[in-house]
């Protein structure tokens, strides 16, 4: 939760997550130049830049084959809820890996006096008509620019700038630029190389993405459909017993929207199931001295009013509960933020 | 995430899925054979 603004918000739990993650981008890059070195020593110096650009390019294609696989593994099962906590340090850290692994195909041109050929390569009209002989590095250099906006725009500054929705929609632009990466492999390096492990590692990556986007959005499908109302317009929500203490149930509204019934021994409130922060899922977090956590960032609101308590000033949108005949029922129609709406039942 | 955030995301992954894997599936479809590879090699070398 933010008080004020700080360039960023380091805490122990951000430290470890860059720590392993950048000892994972050392260990993976280096492990792959000793053992190239050792079966297939380079021969001369363009040969030993190529080598760099192969265990940057792979590692940059492995960093974001797992950024998109974290969202649908967290939606699937809890357990890697860390590992979405600080994944836009992940992006960051992609596309600086992306960028040394441009650069050093730069390098590769330079130290052959051959900077004209690759200027060439880009200026080719003919070759954009082509399938096989598109210039698969303007794939990679816009994937690259897509990895730029996203992580000059990755701060809670733009977040809040943009606001949620606009911000969520902008960074959707990954699965074009994981897209573009793929293709600029399958264009570039595969059509030149037969070593199967190319279109294995591709093949392989893209379809891990693939299946756990269609089992995740299988699996929200079900949450999308409107609860039974009342004939006030009502949503029929269950007994009080039936959400979980400390924990909540999800209705979805006549409009789609999702509302997050909270039970907090024998109170019960509803508050939107979207985060003040970057819309995550309240509903999936847990009560904790009479505040629910969201389970993304650990953003914090009260749930008898939606306000996240002083000195923090995120509020969210509430509903008035009520329980008729054993039943919990919640009005769909949104109050105003931080309008206290929880009761208490006996 | 919004509704119109998960329909949108709905709409556009199979879109762009289905349009990867179709490029990719021609992409080794059509890849030169073994022996014009080595030559392919040196025009897209890196």
């Amino acid at each position: 939760v933010s008080s004020g603004f700080r360039a960023v918000q380091w805490n122990p739990a951000k430290l470890i997550y860059d720590g392993v993650l950048i000892a994972a981008v050392v260990l993976y890059i280096g492990t792959y130049l000793l053992l190239a070195y050792r079966l297939d020593p380079p021969k001369d110096e363009p040969a030993a830049i190529d080598l760099r650009i192969r265990a940057f390019g792979t590692c940059a294609f492995l960093m974001l084959t797992i950024i998109l696989s974290i969202g649908p593994l967290a939606r699937l099962d809890r357990r890697f809820l860390p590992l979405l906590y600080n994944r836009r340090h992940f992006g960051v850290l992609t596309f600086f890996v992306a960028l040394l692994h441009a650069s050093f195909m730069v390098e590769w041109f330079a130290v052959q006096n051959a900077l004209p050929d690759l200027y060439a390569e880009f200026t080719r009209i003919a070759d954009y008509g082509k399938f096989i002989g598109f210039p698969f590095k303007v794939l990679g250099l816009l994937a690259l620019a897509i990895l730029f906006l996203m992580a000059a725009t990755s701060h809670d500054f733009w977040l809040a700038f943009l606001t949620p929705p606009l911000w969520k929609a902008l960074h959707m632009a990954l699965y074009v630029a994981y897209g573009l990466v793929v293709m600029h492999i399958a264009l570039g390096i595969m059509q030149s190389d037969r070593n199967p492990l190319i279109p294995a590692m591709l093949a392989g990556g893209f379809a891990c993405v693939t299946v756990l986007h269609l089992a995740a959005g299988w699996r929200e499908r079900a949450g999308d459909r409107c609860n039974k109302l009342t004939g006030d317009g009502w949503l029929l929500v269950g007994p009080p017993l039936s959400i979980p203490d400390k924990g909540a149930r999800i209705v979805a509204a006549p409009d789609g929207e999702r509302i997050a019934v909270f039970r907090d021994g024998t109170q019960i409130g509803a508050l939107s199931n979207l985060c003040a922060h970057q819309n995550g899922p309240i509903g999936e977090g847990r009560i904790i001295d009479g505040c629910v956590i969201c389970p993304w960032h650990s953003y914090y609101y009260r749930l008898a009013d939606g306000c996240a308590p002083p000195p923090y000033t995120e509020k969210l949108v509430t509903y008035r509960v009520r329980v008729a005949r054993g039943v919990v029922e919640v009005d769909p129609r949104p109050l105003p933020h931080g309008t206290p709406a929880a009761i208490r039942y006996e | 995430m919004r509704r119109a955030h998960r329909s949108f995301h709905r709409l556009l992954w199979p879109v762009l899925a289905l349009a990867v894997a179709l490029g990719f599936t021609m992409a080794l479809v059509l890849r030169p054979p073994p022996d014009t590879a080595a030559v392919t090699a040196q025009e897209l070398k890196p």
